[in-house]
């Protein structure tokens, strides 16, 4: 019985050293990790929505695959809003941002972190696929197609990676629709 | 005083068959596949299938004297294993497509694991595997027959995420010829089938696996096809099914030698790939099907081995 | 034994990968990149270091009924002051290493090297123990790491060095591309240490 007391006392004693030092470090490291994440959120979104100079997180939106919203301002008047969304891919889920402009035009679409097949899947992230988005009214239905699009809703997907494609395309209709439900006439 | 009797150990009684032999019935049947390749995509697709199988034939060849190993590159193996790689590449595929592969499969997959016999998957699907997911583009630039190189989308992608047939898919009758765009020899069909029925009349290969094999496919693309003929002919006739089949599954080295276990492994690779094909991400899963099987043949012999005659069942004991 | 002696014996003779096959997890998992290879190889060496000396210190206070807890607990501390340190200076490699960061607590070279040297050892020759094999595994994954890296992306360090008309095997920098590199450096490695053993 005394022995295990002593054992345990020596364990304590060990572990409370680690934990001792545990804290410090992390004392010295948080604020340089917190200060990084937050200009590489800020980064991120900027590029997506370069009109605005300055951006405010909007609360209580978050839902279903809609996982951040900033509202953008230039000169303290609202611009647009960036949304950010995880739907799944074809292996786990995808970070999909998009911009858009206060009247709904997608101004900009970022693949964020991905899981994607190198190669295949990832090409939703080239330009070539992206740039169907900009420009176009983010209230519609976007749908994939196989072939040239001739429609404006019509995403063409890129070659064997039909489902990565589609991931991009939930991912904006979803902020399409939050657009229209809770953004648009905020 | 002449010696009448020999004293040996047994075998006493010799097959016919040399390993030499077997091969070179399974290269007889698989020339028509090559034959219409040649005639569907010209001269490229012959100076492919010659570069794969004079690598194979040259990796061997030289693994073999490194080794100091007796050199066996005469009995056609790695000749096969050439040239079912080159059946599997598309035809616009580069010069140096079918030389990589082809010394990867006799290099890594089979010589490095002791050469014929010896490796435990099939050395041409492994490469056509590892190929693909090397060089994607390339390997999935597939063209329509004839010279002027047209990219043409594979039959399977017709079927890809549907269960009816869409009006513009190319006619049954040009698919089972192989009058399609696909990897170079896995296009037509009948004449693949046609190796197959000479290498099951010779006894090379028992109809137990192509048989449930592509029976599998076909049953579950049926039902899944909502009972359409059609549609399920299309998944069976088009694509890896039947080169994969009748002469990659069959493989000696890397299938079981039971029958039951011959029976579950054809069941394994027939669901797997109708499943890949039905939810899976790609086109095709005939590849992966038989490569994942190949894995768990090992396990399957062991379930399957018959019991020796006179030994006790442990459970009973 | 001499200082030397314990010094090589890790970086070649008695190396953690090629020779002892150990911490193979992080050794298949994150070399696709000569980065990588490297940034993993340090990190697991600041570990081995400071775990090894700080064992050899406390190996007298430690009973050995309890000194598998302990030893752990040692290096899960310097894991994670590493892994926060990582974060805080060297993002980049730290999303790049990911969930292996963590997993050197269970990099068994780590507990091994507790284990059989600086639990019986002085502190100094703990961290020359700790030095040179964490060198050798570093030296190993940095090989396996530039071989994956010029077959799998045609690049050294992220510097392209084949040109544009190379096409690299992109399997290589994949899992299977792991174990198929491992293994012909393996069988390259016996080959010439085999050779050297003849010769002596």
């Amino acid at each position: 019985m005394r022995e295990v007391i002593k054992l345990g006392l020596i364990l304590l004693l060990i572990t409370s050293v680690a934990a001792f030092v545990l804290g410090i470090t992390n004392d010295i490291t948080q604020g340089v990790i917190n200060a990084r994440l937050e200009a590489e959120n800020i980064k991120s979104i900027e590029a997506l929505l370069p009109e605005a100079d300055e951006f405010i997180m909007v609360e209580g939106v978050e839902g279903d695959i809609i996982v951040e919203v900033y509202e953008g301002f230039a000169n303290g008047n609202v611009v647009g809003y960036t949304i950010k969304t995880t739907p799944n891919g074809y292996n786990g889920t995808v970070e999909v941002l998009v911009g858009v402009t206060k009247a709904g035009e997608i101004v900009g679409v970022k693949i964020g972190q991905n899981t994607e097949t190198p190669g295949l899947g990832t090409k939703i992230a080239d330009a070539a696929y992206i740039n169907q988005y900009i420009g176009k009214d983010i209230t519609q239905e976007f749908v994939v197609t196989k072939d040239n699009p001739t429609e404006d809703q019509q995403i063409q997907a890129v070659t064997s990676a039909t489902v990565s494609s589609n991931a991009v395309v939930s991912g904006v209709n979803s902020a399409g629709s939050l657009f229209n439900d809770k953004l648009k006439n905020r | 005083m002449v010696e009448r009797l020999t004293v040996s150990s047994s075998p006493h009684i010799r097959s016919e068959n040399t390993t030499q032999k077997i091969m070179l019935d399974v290269v007889i049947a698989l020339l028509p596949a090559t034959i219409a390749a040649i005639f569907f995509f010209r001269s490229n697709a012959a100076i492919l299938i010659a570069l794969s199988i004079a690598t194979a034939l040259a990796t061997e060849l030289i693994i073999q004297k490194i080794r100091r190993h007796p050199v066996t590159i005469n009995d056609f193996s790695a000749v096969i294993t050439g040239l079912l790689l080159a059946l599997n590449i598309p035809a616009s595929a580069p010069w140096w497509i079918p030389v990589i592969g082809s010394a990867f499969a006799i290099g890594i997959v089979k010589q490095l694991f002791g050469g014929i016999g010896q490796n435990f998957m099939n050395p041409a699907l492994a490469a056509r595997i590892f190929l693909t997911l090397s060089f994607t583009g390339p390997m999935t630039g597939w063209i329509k027959p004839g010279a002027d190189a047209v990219t043409g989308a594979t039959p399977l992608s017709f079927v890809k995420g549907a269960t009816a047939l869409p009006a513009n898919a190319p006619s049954l009758f040009d698919i089972g010829f192989g009058n399609i765009a696909g990897s170079m020899g896995e296009t037509s069909a009948i004449l693949l089938a046609l190796g197959g029925l000479y290498l099951i009349y010779r006894g090379v290969i028992s109809i137990t696996i192509p048989g449930i094999f592509i029976g599998t496919v076909a049953i579950i693309t049926f039902i899944y096809g909502q009972f359409d003929l059609q549609f399920m002919l299309y998944h069976v006739l088009s694509g890896g099914l039947f080169i994969g089949a009748i002469y990659m599954a069959t493989d000696y080295a890397s299938s079981p030698i039971t029958k039951k276990g011959r029976i579950i492994f054809a069941l394994g690779c027939g669901i797997i790939t109708a499943m890949i094909r039905i939810f899976g991400a790609y086109n095709e899963g005939v590849g992966f099907a038989i490569l994942l099987m190949n894995v768990a043949a090992p396990l399957i012999e062991r379930f399957t081995s018959p019991r020796v005659f006179g030994e006790v069942n442990k459970q009973n004991a | 034994m001499k200082l030397g002696r314990i010094f090589s014996r890790g970086l070649v003779f008695d190396n953690p990968v090629f020779v002892q096959l150990l911490g193979m997890c992080p050794t298949l998992a994150v070399t696709n990149s000569a980065f990588n290879g490297l940034g993993m190889g340090l990190a697991t060496t600041a570990v081995l270091l400071g775990s090894n000396f700080v064992i050899s210190l406390i190996k007298g206070f430690i009973p050995s009924k309890i000194r598998i807890p302990a030893f752990i607990v040692v290096i899960a501390t310097f894991v994670t002051v590493v892994g926060m340190l990582m974060n805080a200076y060297l993002p980049a490699l730290y999303e790049a290493l990911g969930i292996f960061i963590p997993l050197i607590v269970v990099n068994c070279l780590i507990l091994a090297r507790a284990e059989a040297f600086a639990s019986k050892s002085s502190p100094f020759k703990s961290i020359v123990d700790g030095v040179g094999m964490g060198l050798g595994f570093t030296i190993a994954l940095v090989i396996l790491g530039i071989v994956r890296e010029i077959t799998g992306a045609g690049t050294v360090f992220g510097a392209a060095i084949l040109g544009e008309s190379f096409i690299p095997a992109r399997v290589m920098a994949m899992p299977p591309g792991a174990f198929i590199a491992l293994g012909l450096l393996l069988a390259l490695f016996n080959r010439i240490t085999s050779k050297e053993l003849n010769e002596l």
